[in-house]
């Protein structure tokens, strides 16, 4: 379909920066999700590729073509927003032929076309009923197709499944996910959910403070975070700050065997990778509660100094609050001025 | 503490029915005594005429009066026509107004919706002065364009558009009030759905705006048009003599002439007129309000 590229643009609004120096080439059909906290800028740039907002600086091209200051209208993109933005006094089939309309399409044409769409998003004779008929997914789906049916060179999808509740979220995720790989349209998806940018995404775009924090493919960025603020968003992760001497990261009595330079560092290890074994004295650590979820149990642990962490088991009946136990981290990572200086060799959980 | 069940808080369905109902029980009581009374009174008073006997009996006389009367015809029509213009130029400048101040994110914003509700704290009478002294014969333009060896303008001054140029002003804030409130109601969101599949800013305007504030323009018509019908002031101080608008000239028929059935016959004619936007205005709000 299409090629993006973004290269050193920014985003100030009067004394905020919302977008700082920002560049990313997303290739020919794939599916980059943009990922960070409220404020972190994603939002910003997807209205900017969109062309909702103009750039304060660089330059943003599709296919080659610069569309940096291209108005809304007159770009090759479709943008399916948060809150469906359906037109309510217009049906189904009207919200999707407005686009086509106003291309001055044969009506045949239309029919053709905007049927095809609803079929593809799995809402084939609906196109007489009234949006406001429609349940949230439904709403959605219609957002969806509405940004099809123009066929658009890249597709930007800003935080779509937000207001569903999570089972039509997930359901619906699979949906797009499918209907982008069978039409190979190149596709930006803004969202604060972890598990939607893992689930979904070709490439995971982690963004902070309008930058690019890490960006690489779902499996690199859980399993090997660029920085502890990666680490802390991605997943499930426990951040525990000490001191690295003699190859040996302590934190009150909690100790790991690494290599690195002496110095300040936090260690960074999954619920997953924290094994835990009965101590036969003191211990390095406590169990403060056992959380059965069925499949796995998450032990909450308290260490001397009142540090709380997360392990997580497969039996919950092997553990009791109170109980003394020792931590041997399986996989973990160890970070610096926010840069990772050390990974263990088995970092895959 | 024993909680207690929804029902005893809040009450059942059945009986909100009836507290509901004497809440507005004083209102609807009130519009029934000092409005709905009057009209009915006023229609049975210029049908259920007293004959030379002194008899009353059933007749349309002061009606066939009222429409075989050219100078009734006349006043009625400049009513009419002035209704008609005033609101088109109302919605002509409201409409850009509204829309600026919906959508501009600026100071200055604040300003033009301060300029816009302004003369809603300006007394007629004080306007209809202030016009006279500005576009009147011999007026502050008149001295303008004298000073600068210019012809006099044509003065709307005791023409038919003196009542136009006063009640357009006059209408101003609460039209543009109104749009602005039915603007309000279309997000931001709905507007960059549509330029996003290629609307320019016409076809938003025409295509997603109007239709979504569609209730409000004819809100804003039905409260204009009221207000003109039953204007006085603005109509009197700078209109013509002749043809004169209905209130004007219900109150000329009602005080100069002391004919009291005739006066309340335009009345009831004029009622008859703005019946009419009062049903489509009703009809809005219950659209509005529908489930």
């Amino acid at each position: 379909m299409a090629m993006l590229d973004i290269q050193g643009v920014t985003k100030k609004f009067s004394t905020t920066m919302a977008v700082d120096d920002f560049s990313l080439t997303v290739a020919d059909g794939e599916l980059v999700c943009l990922l960070g906290p409220s404020g972190s800028g994603k939002s910003t740039l997807l209205r900017m590729i969109g062309g909702f907002e103009t750039p304060s600086g660089g330059l943003i091209t599709i296919d080659g073509d610069d569309v940096t200051r291209v108005p809304p209208e007159r770009r090759p993109t479709g943008m399916v927003f948060q809150s469906h933005a359906l037109w309510t006094h217009m049906n189904v089939f009207n919200n999707l032929a407005f686009g086509l309309k106003l291309r001055h399409l044969p009506k045949a044409e239309i029919r053709q076309k905007v049927e095809a769409v609803l079929e593809l998003v799995g809402l084939s004779g609906y196109g007489s009923r009234a949006t406001t008929q429609l349940s949230g997914g439904q709403q959605q789906r219609v957002a969806l197709a509405r940004s099809l049916v123009l066929e658009p060179k890249i597709l930007l999808l800003d935080e779509p499944f937000a207001s569903l509740d999570q089972h039509l979220r997930e359901r619906l995720r699979e949906e797009v996910r499918d209907i982008q790989q069978r039409l190979k349209i190149t596709t930006l998806f803004v969202t604060h959910g972890q598990d939607e940018a893992l689930a979904l995404a070709d490439r995971i775009v982690v963004m902070r403070d309008g930058h690019t924090e890490q960006a690489d493919r779902p499996d690199v960025v859980y399993r090997e975070p660029a920085s502890p603020f990666v680490a802390g968003f991605i997943g499930s992760m426990n951040l525990v700050d000490g001191t690295i001497a003699n190859n040996v990261f302590t934190h009150t009595g909690f100790t790991v065997p690494l290599t690195a330079a002496d110095g300040q560092a936090t260690l960074a290890v999954r619920p997953e990778a924290l094994h835990i074994v009965p101590a036969s004295g003191v211990g390095m650590a406590k169990i403060h509660r056992v959380t059965d979820y069925g499949t796995h149990a998450i032990v909450d642990i308290d260490l001397p100094d009142g540090v709380r962490l997360k392990a997580m088991v497969g039996e919950a009946r092997a553990w009791t609050a109170g109980q003394a136990i020792n931590l041997k981290p399986r996989a973990f990572a160890a970070y610096r001025d926010n840069v990772a200086i050390f990974r263990s060799l088995d970092n895959h959980g | 503490m024993t909680a207690l069940p929804a029902n005893d808080i809040v009450g059942t369905k059945s009986s909100r029915r009836p507290t509901g109902l004497l809440l507005v029980a004083a209102p609807v009581l009130l519009v029934c005594w000092l409005i709905i009374w009057p009209i009915i009174s006023a229609i049975i008073r210029t049908v259920w005429l007293p004959d030379t006997a002194g008899e009353r009996r059933f007749s349309l006389e002061t009606y066939q009066f009222f429409f075989s009367d050219q100078y009734s015809i006349n006043n009625l029509m400049v009513t009419l026509w002035t209704t008609a213009v005033t609101a088109l130029i109302l919605l002509l400048i409201c409409l850009p107004i509204a829309l600026y101040l919906r959508f501009a994110t600026n100071r200055i914003a604040a300003y033009v919706q301060g300029l816009a509700i302004f003369p809603m704290f300006v007394p007629s009478i004080i306007l209809s002065y202030a016009f006279i002294r500005v576009l009147g014969p011999n007026g502050t333009v008149d001295l303008l364009l004298n000073a600068v060896h210019l012809p006099h303008i044509r003065s709307p001054y005791l023409t038919p558009w003196g009542p136009v140029l006063g009640l357009v002003w006059d209408n101003i804030p609460l039209t543009v009030l109104i749009l602005l409130s039915g603007l309000g109601n279309v997000s931001n969101q709905s507007i960059e759905a549509a330029r996003d599949v290629g609307a320019g800013r016409i076809a938003v305007l025409w295509h997603i705006i109007l239709p979504r504030i569609s209730n409000s323009l004819l809100v804003a018509v039905s409260f204009t048009v009221l207000g003109i019908f039953s204007a006085f002031t603005l109509p009197y101080v700078l209109g013509p003599a002749a043809p004169e608008m209905m209130g004007p000239f219900m109150q000329r028929t009602f005080r100069d002439l002391n004919d009291p059935t005739t006066a309340i016959t335009q009345a009831v004619i004029a009622f008859g007129f703005c019946i009419v936007f009062g049903l489509f205005y009703v009809y809005s709000v219950a659209k509005n309000r529908a489930p």
